[in-house]
């Protein structure tokens, strides 16, 4: 009988503690709906509302943050080098910044400098872990910038076509549909290569979206479509060559990187011919440019610390606040948003997990994504698959701070994975697959809701 | 009118007079709305334009210095030279002061004022039959192109550069990269404020009242005070992690990671860079600046800023000395003049990022 109180007891407890975490039984209606990022939302709503750090950070974590914020802006230059060497032999661009303008988008332009997309390649077929396969002589991604006398791997380009698209109420827009392709490869290039084009996305909130449970993440997969929503939705899963794992993918337009270490120490290899612990191998390690730069030296370029610091500034950038919240046009189109089911794949509200080494305490926040790969059919896919994602699927994009893209990116946004879209518009036109319900949804609300819905989202 | 009323009529003028005392604050208000007007147009007029404008004139004058130096290559020409490099520096570090607008989102920053140099990549491109025309020039990367691959290739190494070390090929990326940062970037810039289709002179004018990039006159003042204007600038230069400019080479004891270690300006750089911040405060040509804005309202905060821009500006001539050091000597022997100098721009950026951006909100309501 003392066995049977003792475990009444111990269940009552849990039970009660486990009444004490379910946060939702505090009323949705009083939280503060501009705090997007939680506690780790900013007001800053200028250029510099993407650039924003986490609040409450030690000094010592103050420190790191500027320290990876430096080296997020920093040029890198050829080897040998007092500081900052290491860049290429092939590489994309010289620093984070000039992808991540004002650690928002980049430009959809190819080649230099100023440029912030990228082409990735693989052939038919999947690796020994499921991912991509490289293409012979080319390697996952197109590197179409080198060192002087070494060669780039091919020169990429864009066209565009106008495309109109009209409502049914009238109302036209014009859509550009891109076209893709290589030229002057350094060496023929396999045969039915494949290429996915991408263009650098916003870092808004990083740090919280790494720390979102995996069993939160997996709760919105809905297979074989049980609600009849159209939606089904899929988690991506990657193998991580450093910690040897298949892991969940969460970052990257397919959700084919699983952390932010891996995203960051990948996009200084493969984007600028950086190496660090974590990816310690050049793009082109197996190719003839290797050789015409005569790079002996295989120790990583960037220091390990930098990687983290790095790591730990991508981690810690705060959420721009929604704005006019209680605006009564943008409630309304919060509705309409809802009611044509844009948050059946674009989810606002989700919690983080506890995380001490970014001073992370389980946070109520507003991502507008499931982290979910979709098929979004014909007009956007790139037919590139990547690892778990077919060739038409993508992860959905968390659209918080989208509607601050403009304000970051000099007056100009550019939306989806290849910065086609010129405006919000034009991207939910472009939508398609289990996102054609919706699409043709919005289509049929009046030219003032579609205006509503809109302005909702510019004010996220 | 009866006597007795009189006395009542002038009771009540009086009243009303005294009634509009608090109508004072209104017509204050009415002021310091058109101080608000005032300041943002001579901001545009008198110092964001002139500066372009200068910044575009000295452009031209390297150019021609370095096509003069590129004809009759002499040592007199390449003081020259030098001479509109170090002007041209000059006015390109005080526009840093109001970094907003096109200067950062097209790119004409990084595009002109990339560092460190890849000299190893200036070398290779040196050796190489590349051509070195100004097309070619403008589609190298950041690290080829702009002040510093210029500031390489005329100073050289200690600043030990002779016109008789110059051959063909230097000389010709050099007219190059002249042309390229006055065709492709410092003009383009001055452009991109005064004519379509960016026009960001009229983006600001219009604050509050139609502008699309300030929706309101407080999102203006804020971001010239901000991280792309004042306090931007002044945490760049004062910084005191791996990131400032001074505190870098300074903590390190490196003269390789001062901005301009070939010309030995780095430490004029950064004084330029105060100079500008102080322009955009003070106001340039006769115009207005922010600090009748603030003085209106405040007078002990305007006072408390000119005094800290004028000390913090001051505190450089400690660092250079009678002598004129360069900084990249003087972070081996004036290093508490530095972590002074550091210490003031601190100061000053804590008051620009607390005080005058409570100020503005405060005060600009639109």
């Amino acid at each position: 009988m003392k066995k049977f109180w003792i475990i009444l007891s111990l269940g009552v407890a849990v039970y009660g503690f486990s009444r004490c975490n379910k946060s939702e039984s505090f009323p949705a209606n009083e939280y503060d709906d501009r705090l997007s990022g939680g506690v780790f939302t900013t007001l800053d709503a200028s250029t510099q509302a993407f650039k924003q750090p986490f609040g409450g950070m030690t000094s010592r974590q103050q420190v790191v943050h500027n320290i990876g914020d430096g080296t997020f802006d920093q040029v890198f230059v050829a080897a040998p080098a007092p500081h900052f060497g290491g860049l290429g032999p092939v590489y994309n661009n010289i620093a984070c910044v000039n992808c991540h303008r004002n650690d928002g988008g980049g430009f959809p332009t190819l080649g230099s400098s100023n440029s912030g997309m990228l082409m990735r390649i693989s052939i038919h077929g999947a690796d020994a872990h499921g991912g991509p396969l490289a293409a012979p002589g080319f390697g996952l991604q197109i590197q179409d910038q080198c060192l002087l006398g070494t060669v780039a791997e091919a020169s990429t380009n864009v066209t565009y076509t106008d495309v109109a698209v009209t409502y049914p109420d009238g109302a036209t827009v014009t859509l550009r549909s891109p076209s893709y392709t290589l030229s002057n490869p350094y060496t023929p290039l396999p045969a039915g290569y494949l290429l996915g084009p991408r263009l650098a996305p916003r870092l808004v909130g990083m740090g919280l979206l790494e720390n979102i449970p995996e069993g939160t993440i997996t709760s919105f997969v809905d297979a074989g479509d049980q609600n009849g929503d159209g939606i089904t939705g899929k988690a991506n899963y990657i193998y991580d060559t450093y910690t040897q794992r298949m892991e969940i993918g969460r970052f990257g337009l397919k959700a084919n990187a699983p952390t932010l270490l891996m995203q960051v120490a990948t996009a200084y290899q493969q984007d600028m011919g950086v190496t660090s612990y974590v990816q310690p191998e050049e793009s082109c390690w197996d190719q003839i440019q290797m050789s015409l730069v005569g790079s002996t030296d295989e120790s990583p370029e960037l220091v390990d610390s930098l990687l983290n610091y790095v790591t730990f500034y991508v981690q810690t950038l705060c959420v721009p606040a929604r704005r006019e919240v209680n605006d009564s046009i943008n409630r309304h189109g919060e509705a309409l948003f809802n009611q044509v089911n844009c948050s059946g794949c674009h989810r606002q509200t989700m919690y983080t997990d506890v995380n001490p080494a970014i001073n992370l305490s389980s946070q109520r926040i507003h991502p507008y994504t499931d982290l979910l790969l979709h098929d979004m059919g014909p007009g956007l896919a790139d037919g590139r698959p990547d690892n778990l994602a077919t060739g038409s699927e993508w992860r959905t994009t968390p659209l918080w701070g989208i509607g601050l893209l403009q304000v970051t990116n000099g007056g100009t946004g550019y939306y989806l994975h290849d910065g086609r879209a010129r405006t919000i518009e034009e991207a939910i036109l472009w939508h398609d697959g289990e996102a054609a319900k919706s699409k043709q949804a919005f289509m049929q609300l009046s030219g003032t809701d579609r205006a509503a819905l809109l302005q909702f989202l510019g004010s996220l | 009118m009866p006597r007795i009323l009189i006395p009542a009529v002038v009771l009540f003028t009086l009243a009303l007079g005294s009634c509009s005392k608090s109508a004072d604050s209104g017509s204050n208000s009415e002021t310091f709305t058109q101080i608000e007007s005032d300041v943002i147009t001579d901001f545009v007029n008198k110092t964001g334009l002139p500066q372009y404008d200068s910044l575009v004139a000295a452009g031209k004058a390297l150019n021609t210095a370095i096509t003069n130096l590129n004809t009759n290559t002499t040592d007199a020409n390449l003081a020259i030279a030098q001479a509109d490099w170090r002007y041209m520096r000059q006015m390109w570090e005080r526009c840093e002061g109001f970094l907003i607008g096109p200067v950062e989102a097209y790119d004409y920053d990084p595009n002109s004022d990339t560092w460190p140099t890849d000299y190893h990549q200036m070398d290779s491109l040196l050796g190489s039959g590349n051509s070195l025309g100004e097309s070619d020039v403008q589609n190298l990367p950041q690290t080829l192109r702009g002040y510093h691959p210029i500031e390489y290739l005329m100073f050289g190494e200690g600043g030990t550069r002779t016109a008789s070390q110059l051959d063909i090929r230097k000389l010709q990326y050099l007219v190059s990269l002249s042309s390229d940062l006055l065709n492709n970037n410092v003009g383009p810039l001055l452009n991109s404020w005064n004519s379509a289709p960016v026009n960001f002179s009229q983006a600001i004018l219009t604050a509050g009242s139609g502008s699309t990039t300030y929706t309101s006159r407080q999102a203006f003042f804020l971001d010239i005070t901000g991280d792309n204007g004042m306090a931007g600038i002044c945490n760049e230069v004062g910084e005191q992690d791996q990131d400032g400019k001074m505190y870098n080479p300074y903590i390190n004891k490196d003269s390789s990671l001062t901005e301009s270690p070939y010309s030995g300006t780095s430490l004029t750089d950064f004084k330029n860079n105060i100079i500008g911040l102080q322009q955009v405060y003070m106001g340039l040509n006769g115009g207005k600046g922010l600090k009748d804005l603030v003085a209106a309202k405040n007078a002990q905060l305007d006072q408390n800023i000119q005094t800290a821009i004028a000390s913090a500006v001051s505190s450089f001539d400690n660092i250079s000395g009678s002598g004129g050091e360069h900084y990249e000597e003087a972070i081996f022997d004036k290093r508490m003049q530095i972590q002074q100098t550091m210490s003031q721009l601190n100061a000053l950026q804590t008051l620009l990022e607390n005080d005058l951006t409570n100020f503005i909100k405060t005060y600009v309501k639109d």
